[in-house]
């Protein structure tokens, strides 16, 4: 009965969650395209954490390959935006293959530091590399996503942005659930459980982290591809290390390893620095005000959750909810 | 040759505080197994307060001090939150320590602003073999060879030492015969809060410190404590050295936006090597 319950609820909320870009404006509509990329990072990075057990603070770095990748290919290569999505997509899980052969090889506290460490080489080298990203400065004109002859301009572009970006997160997700359930799934369970357990098992434990590697890179290079097309414009600044640890934080929050926390772990730590920075950009606030309440906030909850409900809101709530 | 002489003096000088820092991972994680993410936090805390206190007129020396004194409360208390709770996993502690890291932006900026701040060390400089050499870089020397061999001491000799050491090497041992190891884990949190801070208070002279300039010092110290595995500050000591030392030719031969890749990459090389070579470094201890 319960179940029912939950299926129910849980039903109805998609369905309110879908309609609801019909009652937005174009600036909450933004911060709906938001909440879908970051679930799209999020689910990766879930998966990686939660499962393989690894930290990454390198994310970002990953959706800024991912927008570089997708804006170079479709502005001066002029491909097809689709084309240059899947082309980001594929180009940035490339990437993380050849960066984790060496890196997955250390854990823990190492592959945290490495993954930043990492982030700040791709920052300094899209820095340096004025000529083809236009550095600090940025590269403006990107082009918008189309399909065809169709593109996505106009008045309602943030609008069908917006259910593009959920229809791509919605399928991460999915991926997720289908991967957790089928036969590398029940390996990365196996992982998750004992490394030394699932390797006696048979499972190739090096091979399966880097599978889990690349595959949380390509989800965070197709959200940043997607950035890239509905931002049309894109800078170094647009990612800085805040952002690693923003998906962190966001993939804590909503439990790790949980396919729902994803989506509850991005929406929650999103809106809550929405609102914190409406409410520091309020007349007589001090300009620092937006910055000191996000960094304050993104303390506290990190710090909080770990220690009073360290397996996330998601799973915390399933637990009680189960009556266990 | 006297410009070569003038980059080695200034590396040495940076490196010296790189090396203070990277003692501050390394106290905390011979006795924890955290990695403090906030151990650049640590740093700016010492060099903003102290720039503070000067301010409010109080005299040099007595202002660092103090400014020391405070990283080593924040340090005990970021170690209350991170390990104070038993049962809290490392790997949870090291993300507790990155959210205070965070968190402490907030703080900083409501209570030293947001701008970077400097304040004059001392005055002067030195002409040795013919390179003027600011005073700051021989005092900063003089002071990190003085913590080193008070922390050698201390290790080696009290009481307080020996049994932080003993944590490190065994922890269940160490229980055994009597020793607490969370309130060993609290004092090394505490230490490597005055070890902060004490290179914020160095460093700030040298170079302006702002609230985020711990990712920064962060990376170089813990580049520099994995020379020795997380676990010699002599090998720690070497290392700063030695990136402190690389980074300024870098930056002076070459561009200065180079300076910062060459201890990411070095560090991200020696990590990986030091990982295929001995498989127990990449293990978590239980």
């Amino acid at each position: 009965m319960r179940r029912r319950v939950g299926i129910g609820i849980g039903v109805a909320v998609a369905i309110g969650t879908l309609l609801l870009p019909i009652a937005l404006d174009d600036s909450q509509l933004t911060v709906y395209v938001f909440i879908g990329l970051a679930t799209i990072v999020v689910a990766g990075l879930s998966l990686l954490m939660g499962y393989a057990g690894q930290v990454s603070l390198g994310q970002g770095a990953f959706y800024a390959i991912g927008a570089y990748t997708t804006a170079l290919l479709a502005k001066l290569l002029g491909l097809p935006p689709l084309l240059a999505l899947a082309a980001a997509t594929a180009g940035t899980a490339a990437i993380a293959v050849v960066v984790g052969l060496p890196l997955l090889r250390l854990r823990g506290h190492y592959l945290a530091f490495a993954t930043l460490a990492f982030q700040l080489i791709v920052l300094s080298v899209i820095g340096e590399a004025r000529g083809l990203t236009g550095g600090d400065i940025g590269l403006p004109g990107v082009p918008t996503l189309s399909v065809g002859p169709v593109a996505l301009e106009g008045q309602y572009r943030t609008f069908v942005f917006a259910y593009v970006v959920w229809a791509l997160a919605g399928l991460a997700l999915l991926l997720n659930r289908n991967l957790v359930r089928s036969r590398p799934g029940r390996a990365l369970r196996a992982l998750a459980t004992s490394e030394a357990g699932a390797l006696a098992a048979g499972v190739s434990v090096g091979r399966l982290k880097l599978q889990v590697f690349a595959l949380s890179a390509a989800y965070a290079g197709l959200a940043g591809g997607v950035y890239a097309f509905f931002l049309s414009y894109i800078a170094p600044g647009s990612f800085p290390v805040l952002l690693s640890i923003q998906f962190l934080i966001m993939a804590t929050v909503g439990g790790l390893g949980s396919i729902t926390g994803s989506l509850v772990g991005a929406t929650v730590i999103t809106l809550l620095v929405q609102v914190l920075t409406a409410v520091g950009t309020l007349p007589g606030m001090p300009l620092h005000a937006p910055a000191v309440f996000s960094y304050a906030v993104y303390g506290l909850v990190l710090v909080l959750i770990l220690l009073l409900l360290p397996e996330g809101l998601v799973p915390a709530v399933q637990r009680r909810w189960r009556g266990a | 040759m006297s410009l070569l002489l003038q980059y080695l003096a200034s590396g040495i000088a940076t490196g010296c505080t790189f090396a203070l820092v990277a003692t501050g991972f390394v106290a905390i994680y011979r006795v924890t197994r955290v990695v403090n993410f906030a151990q650049g936090a640590f740093a700016v805390v010492g060099g903003m307060s102290a720039f503070a206190l000067l301010g409010h007129g109080l005299p040099h020396v007595l202002a660092e001090a103090l400014a020391v004194l405070l990283a080593a409360v924040v340090g005990l208390l970021v170690g209350l939150v991170a390990i104070g709770r038993r049962g809290t996993p490392a790997l949870a502690s090291l993300i507790i320590t990155l959210g205070i890291g965070i968190g402490s932006y907030a703080v900083l900026i409501l209570a030293f602003g947001d701008q970077p701040v400097s304040f004059d060390g001392v005055g002067g400089a030195l002409a040795v073999a013919g390179v003027t050499m600011p005073r700051q870089f021989l005092l900063v020397a003089a002071v990190t060879a003085a913590a080193f061999a008070a922390l050698a001491l201390f290790f080696n000799r009290t009481y307080l030492g020996r049994a932080l050491t003993a944590c490190s090497s065994n922890p269940h041992a160490a229980r055994l015969v009597g020793i607490d190891t969370t309130r060993m884990g609290l004092v090394s949190f505490a230490l490597g809060g005055a070890l902060g801070g004490l290179a914020g208070v160095l460093l700030t002279p040298l170079q302006p410190v702002a609230f985020n300039s711990d990712v920064g010092l962060a990376i170089n110290g813990f580049a520099a404590a994995v020379f020795g595995g997380i676990l010699r500050p002599g090998t720690a000591l070497v290392g700063a050295l030695v990136l402190g030392v690389a980074e300024a030719l870098v930056a002076g031969y070459s561009r200065a936006s180079f300076q910062s890749g060459v201890a990411l990459v070095l560090m991200l090389a020696l990590m990986v090597w030091q990982a295929s070579r001995r498989p127990a470094v990449a293990e978590d201890a239980a």
